[in-house]
């Protein structure tokens, strides 16, 4: 029976593991976020980050061990808008014209009955997830018809708008501009400070917000460390990664 | 009924069909929105197929085609459905399997009703015709339709939301198989009501090509779905229009039509803006 988390958590792995195949991806993994914490989840590509960022998400079910999200088991959360979540933006990639918009309004459907209209408290969420990602301007435009980090605003945007208390990020800065990333940067510090929102970034590139990450985990198929990013700086390549690679921030703070 | 309409729309045959025609012709778009949404454009077709053989399996059975078509193609869209999100099938390999199965499963019923001596006249179920239309058949057309309209109205949003990213919608807490399956039985639904008129061959055309043609001037999803759903109407009124004054098959001079909307829309479109058709 899976434990009842304290409220000082928001997020646990347990101890997980997943294979595809005979191959293990994730290997005896376990870590915690406490409310307000900003996190980076890193690794050099293939280190098993997606396939364990999809089991945080309930996505796919671990061989062993198990997620709690609010204590409770992610897919089975009352209030599913409590965790927000930004895909790569690569699987954007609308089939029919789709409005800015649209988009993020989208993201209100976590918090309320998907049969139902929005209401003026989900109209005016949407307006405000816009202005804090600085698009209100583009809000009728087509997504397609955006850069690459202005894409990326957008699905921030729209998992803001539910006003989520755990944001996971995947790749939020891949191939992203230097203004959207300071845009990006900012929002995220805000949110941490203002709203105690707790972040995760699985990421193999931080960028512009390295300096400002509470804690680093690294992973390699299983956890290399885990803890505040200096520490991370003095141990460097002693963590048994090859220093080809290394994430280009990581070579950055040694 | 015999409503004082002009010609070619003045006889009580030619009323049924246009009643059936507008309905089928706003709910085939409204379903197809959301299947090119989700890149399942020939899931119309396959299904199609399957809804032959419900067809042939009825007319061999001496039960209503109808019924056993409506049967087949609902059972077959659950598991085309199935196959495609938890099967290790890949999504088109899915329909091919379903398209080629539904269309020998059909042939080789209708060739066994033939040689049972039941008189078989298929073409009517293949290619749709205005004379098989009867007001029983209005009744189950129009609730047919009413449903369709309430599960747009209702799941529009939700629709939307899974066509765009299904990972996310599923973090979301939408339930994602629920509602792909409500979806994958609105379409097997709806190219049964469709056989009368436009037959189930084409029918997966009136879902996909008024989409076509909205997508290239829509600005938004709302608008798509209007417009999808408007040039099917037009579609459907014009084609059957034609198809009395001709004597001819009614799916597809319906097509046709809508196939032309679609060329006229591009070439005004690609002058206005010069890009090149398809492009957004």
């Amino acid at each position: 029976m899976p434990t009842t988390a304290t409220p000082t958590t928001v997020l646990t792995a347990h101890a997980l593991s997943f294979a595809y195949d005979e191959a293990l991806v994730v290997d005896d993994v376990g870590f915690s976020l406490a409310p307000g914490e900003f996190v980076a989840l890193v690794g050099p590509n293939g280190s098993g980050k997606s396939t364990l960022l999809r089991l945080l998400l309930g996505l796919l079910r671990p061989a062993t061990g198990h997620v709690e999200l609010f204590g409770a088991a992610p897919g089975e959360l009352d209030e599913p808008g409590r965790l927000g979540y930004v895909p790569q933006r690569g699987r954007l990639t609308p089939e029919l014209p789709t409005t800015v918009r649209e988009v993020v309004a989208g993201g209100r459907l976590s918090r309320r009955a998907w049969w139902r209209r929005p209401t003026a408290v989900d109209r005016d969420a949407v307006e405000h997830a816009l202005t804090a990602v600085a698009l209100t301007d583009l809000g009728d435009r087509l997504v397609t018809e955006l850069s690459g980090g202005q894409q990326q605003r957008a699905l921030i945007a729209r998992a803001l708008v539910a006003d989520p208390e755990l944001l996971i990020l995947d790749e939020p800065v891949a191939g992203v501009d230097a203004e959207s990333q300071r845009l990006f940067r900012d929002s995220l510090i805000h949110l941490v400070q203002a709203h105690q929102t707790t972040v995760l970034l699985v990421s193999h590139e931080l960028g512009a917000v390295a300096a400002d990450l509470d804690r680093v985990i690294v992973l390699k198929q299983r956890l290399m460390f885990d803890g505040p990013p200096a520490d991370l700086a003095a141990r460097g390549v002693s963590l048994g990664i090859h220093a080809e690679d290394l994430p280009l921030w990581l070579e950055d703070m040694q | 009924m015999n409503l004082p309409l002009p010609w070619p729309f003045d006889r009580e045959y030619m009323q049924l069909a246009l009643v059936v025609g507008i309905i089928v012709g706003a709910c085939a778009p409204l379903v197809g929105t959301f299947l090119v949404d989700k890149h399942l454009s020939l899931m119309g077709d396959g299904i199609g197929h399957l809804a032959f053989a419900g067809v042939a399996g009825g007319l061999l059975l001496s039960i209503s085609p109808i019924w056993t078509a409506l049967g087949v193609a609902v059972a077959g869209a659950l598991a085309v459905e199935w196959l495609r999100t938890r099967g290790r099938t890949s999504g088109d390999l899915a329909l091919a399997l379903f398209f080629y199965g539904g269309i020998a499963g059909g042939a080789v019923l209708a060739s066994r009703a033939a040689t049972d001596g039941i008189t078989v006249n298929v073409l009517p179920y293949l290619f749709g015709s205005i004379l098989t239309v009867t007001p029983g058949d209005l009744w189950m057309v129009g609730a047919i339709g009413a449903t369709i309209v309430a599960s747009v109205v209702f799941a529009h949003r939700a629709w939307f939301t899974i066509g765009l990213d299904d990972e996310s919608a599923r973090v979301m807490g939408l339930p994602v198989t629920a509602l792909n399956s409500l979806l994958a039985v609105l379409t097997a639904v709806t190219i049964v009501a469709a056989t009368r008129i436009v037959g189930v061959l084409l029918v997966a055309a009136l879902m996909v090509l008024p989409v076509a043609s909205a997508r290239i001037v829509a600005r938004s999803q709302r608008q798509t779905l209007l417009l999808a759903t408007v040039t099917g109407v037009i579609s459907s009124v014009i084609g059957l229009g034609i198809a009395r004054i001709w004597g001819l098959a009614p799916g597809g001079t319906i097509v046709l039509v809508s196939a032309a909307i679609f060329a006229v829309v591009s070439v005004l479109r690609g002058k206005t803006h010069g890009a090149p058709i398809g492009h957004h």
